[in-house]
């Protein structure tokens, strides 16, 4: 993508997600019915959106189209998902995960 | 008086909010470094970071620019990923809609999860007004410096990291242990397993519209199994019940 269209892009993300902060407060007062039947959804969403993120990037390698597993990049996400059960900042476990992966791809090429 | 207690409130929020400073900053590492990485100049990564001013749609954005994803798919993800802020403007809403327009809006703007975390707690919702408002500024202005200065760092450090470290799959794992850290509830697990399931199944779709597709199905299959498998345990409940009370009625007719 170039350049200029990277700019239109995060300009219009951008104004969204200030549209998205600023939704209840300027409707504040007229909103609590809609408010109370969308809750639910949004409380649903943080999860799908991170997962259908992450889970396929994470099975295979890039580039994409020759969806190759890649078992150091699983056993990498295994290990950060064993961290984040006991951390709760979301740094340890990255850092966990990519020493697995370090360390695997370097068993790799030394075995 | 009222100035010196809304002055401590200020800095009573910057205060707590130094502690989450060290999950931050990595996070913002990462974002910063992740941009140049992807030959962005560091212009376009600033501009990008206070427009957005929200790192998990930073990064889901640089995902889907890396596999080439059509514009209004990265449009719509990154708003879509942001829609949580929706709740935190729901909650601060009393609050803050009383105010002018020119101190509401960029409050709204400097809404996040670290804001919310801190502000929305039944401490601070026993404060007053004002005292809640200054307290919010505080907590929101310095995250809002922290997560810029991260960025500036993260960019400086990026073109000194070495391609064969694959710093890129800090970006999914870091989706990863976000996830775990939503899943609260079992229904959460049924949703994030169902969308993970069909991004894999429907990746082949053109345009990246599977991941779409799977965030939908996922959203759906949240919201009506629980009550379909409720249902069904309501009425065999309610078919034991009928059955215990239909003997009890005969029982009595018997006496």
């Amino acid at each position: 993508m170039d350049t200029l269209s990277l700019w239109l892009l995060f300009i219009i993300v951008g104004l969204g997600t200030f549209l998205v902060r600023l939704s209840f407060i300027e409707l504040h007062g007229s909103t609590q019915k809609l408010l109370e039947r969308s809750r639910n959804i949004l409380a649903l969403l943080p999860p799908a959106i991170l997962a259908a993120i992450c889970i396929p990037s994470i099975l295979f390698s890039r580039p994409a189209l020759e969806f190759q597993w890649d078992i150091t990049q699983i056993a990498a996400a295994i290990a950060t998902v064993l961290i984040a059960r006991f951390s709760r900042s979301v740094f340890w476990p990255i850092v966990g995960g990519m020493v697995c992966l370090w360390v695997l791809r370097w068993l790799g090429k030394v075995l | 008086m009222q100035f010196c207690t809304y002055r401590a409130q200020y800095w009573q929020g910057t205060r707590d909010l130094l502690p989450l400073v060290s999950g931050v900053l990595p996070f913002g590492l990462i974002a910063g470094a992740n941009g140049v990485a992807l030959g962005m100049n560091p212009e376009t990564i600033m501009g990008m970071t206070l427009l957005f001013f929200a790192g998990s749609a930073q990064l889901a954005a640089y995902q889907l620019i890396q596999e080439g994803a059509p514009f209004v798919i990265i449009l719509v993800t990154s708003v879509v990923v942001n829609l949580r802020f929706a709740i935190y403007s729901a909650t601060f809403a009393p609050l803050l809609a009383p105010l002018k327009k020119h101190q509401r809006w960029p409050i709204a703007y400097l809404l996040s999860d670290q804001v919310y975390g801190l502000c929305a707690i039944p401490d601070q919702m026993a404060k007053s007004d004002g005292e809640r408002l200054w307290y919010l500024i505080g907590v929101a202005t310095s995250m809002w410096l922290s997560w810029i200065l991260s960025v500036i760092g993260g960019v400086a450090l990026g073109a000194s990291i070495p391609a064969a470290w694959s710093l890129e799959f800090t970006i999914p794992l870091a989706f990863l242990a976000m996830l775990v850290a939503t899943i609260t509830r079992p229904v959460m697990l049924l949703v994030s397993t169902v969308s993970g399931v069909c991004a894999v199944l429907f990746q082949l779709l053109p345009y990246n519209s599977g991941f779409i597709v799977a965030v939908v199905t996922g959203v759906i299959a949240g919201l009506l199994l629980p009550n379909f498998l409720l249902t069904r345990a309501l009425s065999s409940n309610k078919l034991k019940q009928n059955k215990s009370e239909q003997t009890k009625t005969q029982t009595q007719e018997d006496n």
